[in-house]
């Protein structure tokens, strides 16, 4: 089975090109960009001199960069990365830790490493390291993975990386993405259902503990723990925070709220003129709900489920197992970003700065996801047409 | 490598599908969510947001005039300017300076320090004569705002003033009709809701919502103002000649409460309602002297204060013996200059007496051991029962803020001293108006009228109005006692005590009074006369009260002459009045 004839795989590459795939991320791409101009605009307007385009024509530059890195990456056999799986993981780690002495602080936290005067995010170069990694050590565990100890090791694996991103970066939200694209690959690599339904339920019951404690604990109103939880305080009631860490929240439910069905209207925001600060970053989406109303907003989540259906198919007939779990962890980074973006604007859970794939405004992350894209379309080409 | 599973097993497709429905799953509980929060709470947090992004600025409405009987504008609304400068967008500040300083009459200093301090909106001078701020405003300076304003004008300045009474800041009412018909005048603000950014700058394409003001409703007031200027001159010349301390006149209408005019001087300027009488050394004074000297400076003395009436008090008891039925007109009294109350001896004010006399007969020599005597031939039940049935317990009901209510002894503590002091005015006290509404109902035919001055209210486009209606309690005397008691009371002015008041071609009916002022023994008077007029079916009812005066004292003396001029003057004019009433 290990030697199944490289001439049959070959033989089918390039065959394959996932069109739709191809079109849902470029319609992502493209209304992006539209929702970045129109957020940001009217800031660029004043901080930019008139220069009301400024978001848009960086954000464009990003996306073509991205775009031609993808289509490279897709022509490549997906095999050819399985050897830097173990230097990616050593770069994420070193990038990371260049951000102590080197690190670019923008909007009060130092997440940036500026190079040639191109800025990058390393907790988008560990995301993309970390599925690769994670993908090949998977299979060269092989049955391994089935014992407790192959389970905790992969399970291990993203721990390192996750804590430097949290407190090196101050970017939980970046930690707790990795950590979920580890357990979703481990999920799907593993045969077990039992150990992560205890996982999650465990998981689960630890969350409502944290947070049943806290809220306890801001009861009996003990000094500092009030302002060091305040966040999940204002999540439960964004009104009574609303001068502080409430602000973003219930500026972006005003949004969304004052959207309604139907929308304002394409450009209409009025929540975007300065109430929500950067409304082209992570509160992107609701933006959009309050210019495109519901309609819209479901429009868009019916975009990312399909491409998340693209994803399954392209998973489950992937030609062999590093191909599936790459694409699995493309899926689980896409899916845990969009779905924490939209829980985090609707105040469904606390407020975390994730920004949403493809649309919100930020150059490494959309040149990272279109990585990942050439890589599920890479794969995608190792797919025998009968398969399907 | 070689050890490398890539198996792609089944299980490994069954899992990623249960990725996508746990994806799937989320997905869906989040549309749930933005339905719940974009379709439920989209009401709730759209007018959140409305609140936020909209900013608005009132436009004040005019406040309503007050007009008179004849048509006269007594308090109106004048135009102002605020002149106001707005630092970031001046351009050239030394000329705005200068302008400045020229046109407002200020000094250079004053206006440097203002325009270059560093604020959004700074302001200059407001209350500024609209023609000032017309002239401003043709400069076009950059950065120099130029707001109208609406200001209170009282043209008459005093006249009326503690009638009328001003507005303060924020143009409600401080006292007077300004205060009682505050809720018809104010009109209400209008505003103009602009959409913002969060900078607070103004959005041009969400344009703005005007809400239009509503001006406030014109009160037309029953006051004649020709009436009232001509009794202000007279209280102000008798209380001048008389060196008196005060001197009010109330001129009404008896049938039907209406009160033409209301004086009390010394009045003050409406204008500059702040401002004490220039003899008062305000420098030494505390802020809370001052205002106490302001709040007696504004005190309408017709209603704010009480006083022992006296022997105007004497036609009460006199409508209250004959309805009683224990006095007729030819009953025959014997007056020998005083008459004893248990073992107290009342003096009448003639030392000798008064001697042989009828009930007329004394009541035009206003005989206290006569009205003593019928007082206590009524009885202490009698009497306070007619005291309550002409309504003297109870406020007037006037439309003026600060009536005062009698001060009168309690039934139970009424012995027969108490009842012979009150038979001729003394050992109580109500306030004018009261004395005047209950003469009226006494001369006409028995009806307690509310004095009043608001006749009605007309919206400021004209479209609608409103009239008052008043209170009339009917039978508080029988029509023969009003019309007898009308036969006394012109006999007091043609032959008795009011003779100064009686003018030729003319029946007037009246009474006078003196009356100490307390503490008894301080040497102070007060001095009043009510007349009214023509004596058979009165028109016009006016009681003058002078208080304090210097010299003679006596209220036959002085306060009847003073009617007496009044009425020499209003009566014909108050005919030609209805002649052109009756023309129209």
């Amino acid at each position: 089975m290990s030697t199944r004839s490289a001439s049959r795989r070959q033989s089918n590459i390039g065959n394959y090109m996932d069109y739709s795939l191809l079109f849902i991320v470029i319609f992502l791409l493209g209304f992006g960009l539209v929702m970045v101009y129109s957020t940001s605009s009217y800031e660029a307007n004043l901080h930019f001199n008139g220069d009301s385009a400024w978001y848009l024509k960086k954000q464009l530059g990003a996306t073509i960069l991205g775009v031609v890195v993808m289509m490279i990456v897709a022509n490549i056999p997906y095999h050819f990365w399985e050897r830097f799986a173990i230097l990616g993981y050593i770069v994420s780690v070193v990038l990371i830790l260049l951000i102590i002495p080197f690190g670019h602080e923008a909007n009060g936290a130092k997440r940036w490493l500026r190079i040639a005067g191109i800025s990058l995010q390393p907790a988008e170069v560990a995301k993309l390291g970390m599925i690769l990694f994670l993908a090949s050590m998977i299979c060269t565990m092989g049955k391994k993975i089935r014992t407790r100890k192959g389970f905790y090791t992969v399970l291990a694996v993203p721990v390192p990386i996750a804590l430097m991103l949290w407190r090196i970066t101050s970017n939980m939200s970046s930690a707790i993405i990795v950590m979920g694209i580890a357990a979703l690959m481990l999920f799907v690599a593993c045969p077990d259902y039992k150990r992560f339904i205890i996982l999650g339920l465990a998981g689960a019951a630890a969350v409502a503990l944290i947070v049943f404690a806290i809220v306890k604990m801001s009861e009996s109103n003990m000094e500092g723990m009030g302002f060091r939880f305040e966040r999940v305080l204002a999540w439960l009631d964004p009104e009574a925070y609303a001068s502080g860490k409430g602000f973003q929240t219930l500026q972006g439910l005003y949004a969304i709220g004052s959207g309604g069905i139907l929308g304002k209207g394409l450009g209409a925001s009025m929540q975007k003129l300065g109430f929500i600060p950067e409304a082209q970053n992570d509160m992107i989406f609701s933006i959009i709900c309050e210019e495109l109303g519901l309609f819209g907003a479901i429009a868009v989540i019916l975009m990312f489920i399909m491409l998340i259906w693209r994803f399954m198919i392209v998973a489950n007939n992937a030609p062999d197992l590093f191909g599936a779990l790459l694409v699995v962890g493309a899926l689980g980074h896409i899916a845990i970003q969009v779905i924490l973006n939209i829980a985090v604007v609707t105040n469904t859970i606390p407020n975390t700065g994730i920004s949403l794939p493809f649309i919100s405004y930020g150059g490494t992350s959309v040149v990272f996801l279109l990585i990942e894209i050439g890589l599920v379309l890479s794969v995608a080409k190792g797919i025998r047409l009968k398969d399907l | 490598m070689k050890e490398v599973d890539y198996t792609h097993k089944t299980y490994h497709r069954n899992k990623t599908v249960v990725v996508m429905f746990l994806c799937l799953a989320m997905f869906l509980g989040l549309i749930g969510r933005l339905v719940y929060l974009m379709v439920f709470q989209s009401e709730y947090y759209t007018q959140k947001a409305k609140e936020l992004h909209e900013r608005e600025r009132n436009i004040k409405a005019a406040r309503g005039r007050i007009i008179d009987a004849n048509g006269e504008i007594l308090a109106d609304n004048k135009t102002v300017c605020t002149i106001s400068v707005i630092h970031n967008q001046i351009e050239d500040a030394e000329r705005v300076i200068g302008i400045l300083s020229k046109e407002l009459d200020l000094s250079e200093e004053y206006v440097r320090k203002r325009v270059e301090k560093y604020s959004s909106i700074e302001k200059i001078k407001s209350n500024v004569d609209k023609s000032v701020g017309d002239t401003v405003r043709a400069y076009e300076l950059a950065g120099v705002k130029v707001d109208e304003d609406y200001k209170r004008y009282y043209p008459y300045e005093s006249l009326a003033s503690k009638v009328l009474g001003f507005t303060g800041g924020d143009n409600q009412g401080i006292i007077g009709l300004e205060v009682i018909y505050e809720e018809y005048l104010q009109g209400s603000a209008g505003t103009i809701l602009t959409v913002t950014d969060a900078k607070g700058v103004e959005v041009p394409e969400a344009g703005e919502e005007r809400i239009e003001p509503v001006n406030g409703n014109d009160l037309y007031i029953s006051m004649d103002m020709n009436i009232q200027s001509y009794a202000t001159q007279l209280a102000i010349q008798t209380m001048e000649t008389k060196q008196a301390d005060s001197v009010s006149i109330i001129v009404m209408n008896p049938q039907n409460g209406e009160l033409m005019a209301m004086v009390n001087v010394p009045e003050f300027d409406l204008n500059n309602p702040y401002t004490l009488p220039q003899t008062t050394d305000e420098t030494v004074l505390s802020e809370e002297e001052k205002q106490e000297l302001l709040n007696a400076m504004w005190r309408n003395g017709c209603i704010n204060d009480t006083y022992e009436p006296g022997s105007t008090f004497k036609m009460v008891t006199a409508s209250a013996a004959l309805e009683g039925g224990v006095v007729t007109v030819n009953d025959n009294f014997s007056c020998p200059g005083y008459v004893m109350v248990g073992d107290r001896r009342i003096r009448c004010h003639k030392i000798a007496g008064h001697g042989a006399e009828n009930f007329v007969e004394a009541t035009m020599n206003s005989c206290n051991p006569v009205f003593v005597t019928v007082g206590l031939r009524l009885g202490v039940d009698n009497y306070y029962k007619y005291f309550k049935q002409f309504g003297l317990l109870d406020k007037t009901g006037i439309d003026l803020p600060g009536e005062a209510g009698t001060i009168m002894h309690k039934k139970e503590n009424i012995g027969q001293v108490e009842l012979a002091t009150i038979s001729f005015g003394q050992s109580f006290q109500i306030t004018p108006i009261q004395l005047a509404v209950t003469a009226a109902s006494i001369v006409n035919g028995g009806r307690r009228v509310t004095p009043h001055f608001g006749v009605r209210i007309v919206s400021a486009d004209g479209n609608d109005s409103k009239s008052f209606a008043y209170k009339i309690k009917d039978n508080v005397l029988s029509k023969e006692t009003s019309e007898t008691m009308r036969y006394i009371l012109e006999q007091v002015v043609e032959n008795g005590g009011g003779k100064k008041a009686y003018i030729e071609g003319y029946r007037i009916g009246g009474k006078t009074a003196t009356s100490q002022t307390l503490p008894r023994g301080s040497g102070k008077y007060i001095a009043s006369f009510l007349g009214f007029s023509p004596a058979d079916d009165p028109e016009v009812l006016a009681l003058c009260i002078i208080n304090n005066p210097q010299g003679v004292y006596y209220g036959g003396q002085i306060a009847a002459p003073v009617v007496k001029q009044l009425f020499e003057n209003i009566l014909p004019y108050l005919d030609k009045i209805d002649y052109n009433k009756l023309k129209n």
